[in-house]
């Protein structure tokens, strides 16, 4: 690698996405349209400059950090801590070897790997673990994620979660949370050994929907999830358009409904999730730009009149993948720009990923830094002060006209496809974010995207060291949860979990809501394992389109 | 001469698939024959292995370390320790010695591909 000197000459100048960058912009950078939009005012249509008026002064963002491991005690521990350091939501992570595939843990893949359970998340064999994960955390008062964030194991986390709140006296329409069920997630980011195909997927997020609409005024059912396309290689333009494709696919499903019900249904799906990287004028302009495009969608498309369902609210995670595994302690500062990316953006919400993140899941201490680095910028740096601080700069409204511009291109060419789902199904998708990688990659080893610590500016590595982070034996996690496995079958009535299962299976295979059946089944103590089993009995199982 | 074969497996049922995507491509495109796997259990990588004529293994470690020297141990049961092993993924410092004291090329998030290819090309026996 050459000086610093050469490389500045060789320096392409454009955006993450691709946008090629001026020196400096002006007022004729902004178009006609972009003017009007950057003239409104937050809270107000087209939500360009934000979706509530006075944006932090009234409600700081959410601290909403993804947290789990070990055994449901451990994670009802890690949560009183998380609560207890300044985080105002919580997200429980569990296992995902058990929980995004629905096995039971003395299923033989899992037995095969049973080291590694607990490590990514809490492992659950049942209702009766919800129980122990939410011991005496104030359910009708916290936020809270329960998991789920893939379609097929959604309906088994949320049935668990409600139920525990049941059990406690506490009417479903007083929590308030949100879901995931994340077709990204699960077709694109991390595509696992055996989910549901996609429109089996879309079904049972529909079912949740609907059941959310009747009863849960403060629930978000679903949430897409950009976050996990970003990470896997969607760019900027490309992670908006495929959000509002995926949302589009969702508003079609339904669009036979009459038009207060159709108002509602874009609001209960209007709860979405973003990336932001290292790009901080770049990202901060996709979140501007996709309150625009949200309330843009909605009216011209489906006439939308109803405010609180054009008001997109946003939720960030920073990058994972741009935590480097060199010079760990340098994530800090990252963690940092990224969360400053979401804040200029006026997100809701806010995971700042852990510093050890390329190593392990996070370390308390990189836990308590994720929150500390969000509530210093609340507490610090008085940016909480002015809604859209960066509305009228002329290159953040460029950078914001032509994402719209190039988003809403790449959500034709899905469409021209058959629409969000066609693409997912035919691996096309996938092969756009592996593209992505591999030109992410190409830029990393040529020296044209730069790392300090991992391509450049090297050599201190032994003044930062850091030890993953190792969370608790894996092999006892497994047995313990084993022998909560043997016990909840012994003690239950198990004719009555029985006729329970058959009658999920029944409703999946009609077009019955499949919620009330999953709650009744989880309550005779069926397991997780038993529901995937229903799921795949009736659903199949989809095939990776993965190419390389 | 015919191209190496080098069979690519994921230790965990964990789904993050862009390095193993990264990297298979990656030595794709340097002239190795590349079988994606998947999510193999240790005896159907062994399995593979054998039927296959793999002659290098590719783990993209996801999980605890324990996890891969089950797959290591199997192997040798299988008698296919002469096949070279490399790992990539979220392997903690403290582990790469471990790995490495068993004769696996290790590489952690961040390695050049171009040190991936290298490796692959010396323990295939061919120049780098």
């Amino acid at each position: 690698m050459g000086s610093q000197r050469e490389n500045e000459r060789d320096r392409a100048w454009v955006s993450a996405s691709g946008v090629e960058l001026e020196p400096v912009y002006g007022p004729h950078h902004v178009a006609d349209g972009q003017r009007r939009a950057a003239g409104s005012l937050p809270g107000a249509a087209p939500f360009l400059r934000g979706a509530y008026p006075e944006m932090y002064r009234s409600r700081d963002w959410r601290i909403f950090q993804l947290s789990g491991f070990g055994n449901p005690s451990d994670m009802n521990k890690r949560i009183r801590f998380l609560l207890d350091a300044g985080e105002t939501g919580v997200i429980v992570k569990h296992d995902r070897m058990t929980d995004d595939h629905l096995y039971d843990v003395d299923h033989p893949d899992i037995v095969e790997r049973r080291e590694d359970v607990g490590l990514t998340g809490t492992v659950t064999v049942g209702l009766r673990d919800y129980e122990t994960i939410m011991d005496g955390i104030p359910l009708a008062s916290v936020y809270v994620k329960p998991g789920g964030g893939v379609p097929q194991s959604a309906p088994y986390t949320l049935a668990c979660y409600w139920s525990t709140a049941s059990r406690r006296g506490i009417p479903l329409e007083k929590l308030s949370g949100t879901g995931q069920s994340d077709f990204f997630l699960t077709y694109i980011g991390c595509p696992t050994k055996e989910q549901i195909p996609p429109d089996a997927a879309m079904r049972l997020n529909l079912d949740i929907i609907d059941w959310c609409m009747e009863r849960m005024p403060h629930w978000v059912p679903v949430s897409i999830a950009g976050y996990n396309g970003a990470d896997s290689g969607l760019n900027a333009w490309q992670e908006l358009g495929a959000v509002f494709a995926n949302a589009v696919e969702y508003l079609e499903a339904v669009s036979d409904q009459v038009d207060g019900q159709f108002d509602n249904f874009a609001r209960m799906i209007g709860g979405v999730n973003f990336r932001t990287s290292m790009d901080l004028f770049e990202d901060a302009a996709k979140l501007r730009t996709a309150r625009k495009m949200w309330h843009d969608l909605l009216t011209n498309r489906y006439g939308v009149t109803d405010e609180r369902s054009l008001r997109l609210r946003i939720h960030v995670v920073t990058a994972g993948s741009n935590m480097a595994y060199q010079e760990p302690l340098n994530n800090i500062v990252r963690g940092t720009v990224m969360a400053l990316a979401a804040a200029l953006g006026g997100t809701q919400s806010l995971g700042v990923s852990g510093y050890d993140e390329a190593m392990s899941i996070p370390s308390d201490h990189a836990h308590l830094m994720s929150i500390r680095i969000q509530q210093i910028l609340q507490e610090e740096t008085n940016i909480t002060a002015v809604a859209d601080p960066l509305g009228g700069s002329f290159y953040v409204e460029h950078l914001s006209q032509e994402l719209e511009r190039r988003a809403l291109a790449f959500m034709d060419e899905i469409e021209k496809q058959g629409g969000f789902l066609s693409v997912i199904d035919s691996g096309w998708l996938l092969d756009q974010a592996a593209t992505g990688q591999m030109e992410e990659m190409a830029a990393i080893e040529s020296g044209g995207k730069r790392i300090v610590g991992s391509n450049v500016h090297l050599g201190h590595e032994e003044l930062m060291p850091i030890e993953g982070f190792e969370g608790r034996s894996g092999e006892e996690t497994w047995e313990r949860a084993m022998q909560r496995l043997a016990s909840l079958r012994r003690e239950r009535h198990g004719r009555e979990a029985v006729r329970r299962l058959r009658e999920l299976e029944a409703a999946c295979r009609t077009t019955e809501n499949v919620i009330p059946r999953v709650m009744q089944a989880v309550q005779a103590d069926a397991t997780i394992g038993e529901i995937g089993d229903v799921f795949r009995s009736a659903f199949g199982v989809w095939e990776v389109p993965m190419r390389f | 001469m015919a191209h190496t074969r080098i069979l690519i497996a994921k230790t965990s049922l964990d789904g993050h698939w862009r390095g193993v995507m990264v990297v298979a491509r990656a030595l794709r495109d340097a002239g190795f024959d590349v079988l994606l796997g998947g999510m193999l259990r240790a005896g159907d990588i062994a399995q593979m292995a054998g039927d296959e004529d793999v002659q290098i293994i590719g783990l993209n470690v996801g999980g605890r370390i324990e996890v891969v020297h089950r797959i290591l141990d199997t192997l040798e049961e299988a008698g296919l320790a002469d096949i070279p092993v490399l790992a990539g993924g979220t392997i903690p410092p403290q582990a790469i010695d471990d790995l490495a004291s068993r004769g696996v090329s290790v590489h952690p998030p961040g390695s050049p591909l171009t040190e991936i290819v290298d490796a692959a090309n010396r323990l295939a026996g061919r120049v780098g």
